[in-house]
């Protein structure tokens, strides 16, 4: 394969699990709720999946144990900033820590145990589309998991825009009193939003172990739930855009082993870093218009940091 | 409008901050309740993680009872708690100072590496021929410069682009991490072969300890310092007293004829250097070298010690002594109870959630 191919084809692959969660963080800040912990509920996803999938053989139902969770751990945070109106990123941080600490608690015997899945999502050409040019490669070589990324971001647009709860779940983040007054409850439509956004972030972190790196270590997400939270502002809370910037992620994380495969000298810790020095670029040429057009209850918690 | 400026006789002076009330009558009442709801949080969280701890077959009782002994048995560990405390104040003011301004500094756990990675580069630049003192000094200054300009970067990028600094600074953060790893892998690196890892600082321009027995380096002499340095100029002084109008109603401010942007710079910068002087102290009083886990985890957990302690640098003492004890006791759950040192974050988060969700009286409107 080419070079550029070749790192979009990896940046779609590897992007996939910060795709899943910042899907499932635009479902939460949509609804006037930033998650910190999605880095939690990705780690948290992570484990679940990985044990239930060797203990059960059974990979399909460690995705699900994943997103269920990861949507656990976000379910702690829309309690704590919801019901108990507790600071958004302390909240965040905190779900993080108990994630970390419950991962070292029940994944410890995991860590390095040499249990390979057995072909768990092996790649599947998908008949037709993969014999397509260039794209064919890029898009359609890849495992179950990653299709069903492609599947979940036009199902959460329709959630969200389409459909009478995610009406709700918007106006939650625009005009919370607006729902107040037509007799919604602002709380329970927050929590929802953020529960299945841990829900899907939990998928994320089952595809990072299940899914691509086959294996369990301890603090395995290393950044990419915060990166997802970061994509989320960028993408300016459109899961199209979501998708999108999802894959320049995996294609700056994937382009260090391209170079280095083909005998490029690359400096690997610019490369780490390239990601997130491309997020604060990119926030700073869009930045004010990002703000603008940010979710109104949202803006109040960016605003106003000292509730709690 | 101007009076705004002027802090004793101002109309608004008690709006931004939060008064504890005095002790009298009702307010004695509300104090019980108080210490009741804290008392109650701790409570339930060393419970959920005592039955944790049941689960996977350890005796909660025995397992407190040890971490308890190793944490304050012998004169080493409770040396050690003072040592970890240091840079946890730090890192708590570091918070504190831009939260007075209205605005959430994540980004502690880079400030703080870079704060070490710049103490290291002064000793390289300096040389080490020259007096410990002077290297003491120089690394500090370098620490200061670079973990305000690193958090300068987020205030800026707030200020002229509207980057929200809460992301920014976390963003940051994993910048510092590859910034440090590439020094210590490739240009810092002191032998090829060896562990990546920077030489070790010269014996002279190591932190003096407090006393010639102990192990406790004057790092938590620093932080005591600033920690009542910062809590009189947050009070007490005329630009306290305007960052905290700017971070209570910006609008108010700006009409008042403040200089917000100036008080947001220079809030998240004071913060920044804060955390600068967290990494020398860490540096120069404990590891003497830059490693890969340089600094690991710390900011994130000054950023819970600041909310524990509600963004005030009193309590933010208390924080960091119960943060630090707990990271202190977290071997002894390894060696006592057979139980993964890092499950202490378990204990660590239940006490947050305790803190954060049921010791203020708030509830959602349904």
């Amino acid at each position: 394969m080419s070079l550029p191919v070749d790192v979009l084809a990896a940046g779609v692959a590897g992007g996939t699990s910060i795709m899943f969660a910042a899907l499932g963080e635009t479902i939460g800040e949509r609804a006037g709720v930033i998650n910190l912990g999605i880095e939690g509920s990705m780690l948290a996803g992570a484990l679940g999946a990985y044990v239930v999938a060797v203990e059960t053989g059974s990979p399909w139902t460690g995705v699900l144990v994943g997103g269920i969770a990861g949507a656990a751990l976000a379910a702690v945070h829309a309690f704590l900033v919801v019901w108990r109106r507790a600071n958004q990123m302390a909240s965040g941080l905190t779900v993080l820590f108990l994630a970390l600490g419950l991962t070292a608690l029940f994944g410890v015997k995991y860590v390095g145990s040499g249990k390979k899945l057995d072909h768990a999502f092996d790649v599947w050409n998908v008949p037709v589309l993969h014999d397509l040019p260039v794209v064919g490669q890029i898009l359609f070589e890849h495992n179950a998991l990653v299709y069903l990324g492609f599947v979940t971001v036009p199902v959460v647009w329709f959630a969200l825009f389409k459909t009478r709860i995610g009406l709700l779940v918007r106006t939650a983040g625009e005009r919370a009193e607006t729902l107040t007054v037509h007799g919604y409850s602002v709380p329970w439509l927050r929590t929802l939003a953020v529960t299945c956004g841990g829900f899907l972030a939990g998928i994320g972190g089952a595809y990072l172990s299940i899914g691509y790196a086959n294996a369990w270590r301890e603090n395995m997400i290393q950044g990419k739930g915060f990166i997802a939270v970061a994509l989320v502002i960028f993408a300016v809370w459109s899961p199209v855009r979501v998708m999108a910037g999802a894959w320049l992620f995996g294609c700056a994380l994937s382009l260090g082993s391209a170079l280095q495969a083909r005998g490029y000298e690359v400096n690997q810790f610019l490369l780490q870093a390239l990601p997130f020095v491309l997020t604060l670029v990119v926030l700073t040429v869009i930045g004010r218009r990002t703000l603008s057009s940010s979710p109104a209850e949202l803006k109040k918690v960016f605003e106003n940091a000292e509730t709690g | 409008m101007t009076t705004l400026i002027e802090p004793p006789t101002s109309p608004v002076e008690a709006a931004p901050r939060k008064r504890v009330p005095a002790i009298t009558g009702a307010g004695a009442q509300r104090a019980l309740l108080v210490t009741a709801r804290w008392v109650g949080a701790f409570a339930g969280a060393l419970a959920l993680f005592g039955i944790l701890l049941m689960i996977k077959g350890a005796n909660p009782l025995d397992a407190y009872a040890a971490m308890f002994r190793l944490a304050f048995g012998q004169q080493t560990s409770i040396d050690e708690i003072f040592i970890r405390m240091a840079p946890l104040v730090l890192g708590a003011l570091a918070v504190a100072v831009p939260a007075r301004a209205g605005l959430t500094n994540v980004g502690g756990e880079g400030q703080i590496i870079i704060g070490g990675v710049a103490a290291c580069g002064a000793t390289r630049l300096l040389g080490e021929d020259l007096p410990g003192g002077v290297l003491i000094i120089g690394m500090l200054l370098a620490a200061v410069l670079a973990g305000a300009l690193w958090a300068g970067i987020a205030a800026a990028l707030r200020l002229f682009a509207g980057v929200n600094e809460a992301i920014s600074t976390l963003l940051l953060n994993f910048v510092a991490l590859n910034v440090l790893l590439y020094l210590i892998y490739q240009s810092w690196r002191e032998s090829p072969t060896g562990q990546p890892a920077t030489a070790e600082l010269v014996d002279g321009a190591k932190l003096p300890l407090l006393t010639a027995s102990s192990r406790i380096n004057v790092g938590i002499v620093i932080a005591l310092v600033l920690t009542v340095l910062v809590a009189v100029v947050l009070t007490r002084t005329r630009w306290g007293f305007q960052v905290s109008v700017a971070g209570g109603n910006a609008e108010a401010a700006r009409r008042a004829g403040l200089n917000v942007p100036k008080l947001v710079l220079s809030a998240l910068m004071i913060g920044g250097a804060l955390a600068g002087v967290a990494g020398m102290i860490i540096f120069a009083g404990t590891e003497y070298k830059l490693r890969d886990s340089f600094g690991y985890q710390i900011g994130y957990t000054a950023f819970l010690v600041c909310w524990l302690a509600r963004q005030r640098p009193f309590p933010i003492l208390l924080g960091a002594f119960l943060m630090a004890t707990l990271s202190v006791a977290k071997d002894s759950l390894q060696l006592d109870s057979q139980i993964p040192g890092y499950a202490i974050y378990v204990l660590t988060a239940l006490i947050l959630m305790a803190v954060l969700g049921f010791t203020t009286p708030r509830k959602a409107k349904v």
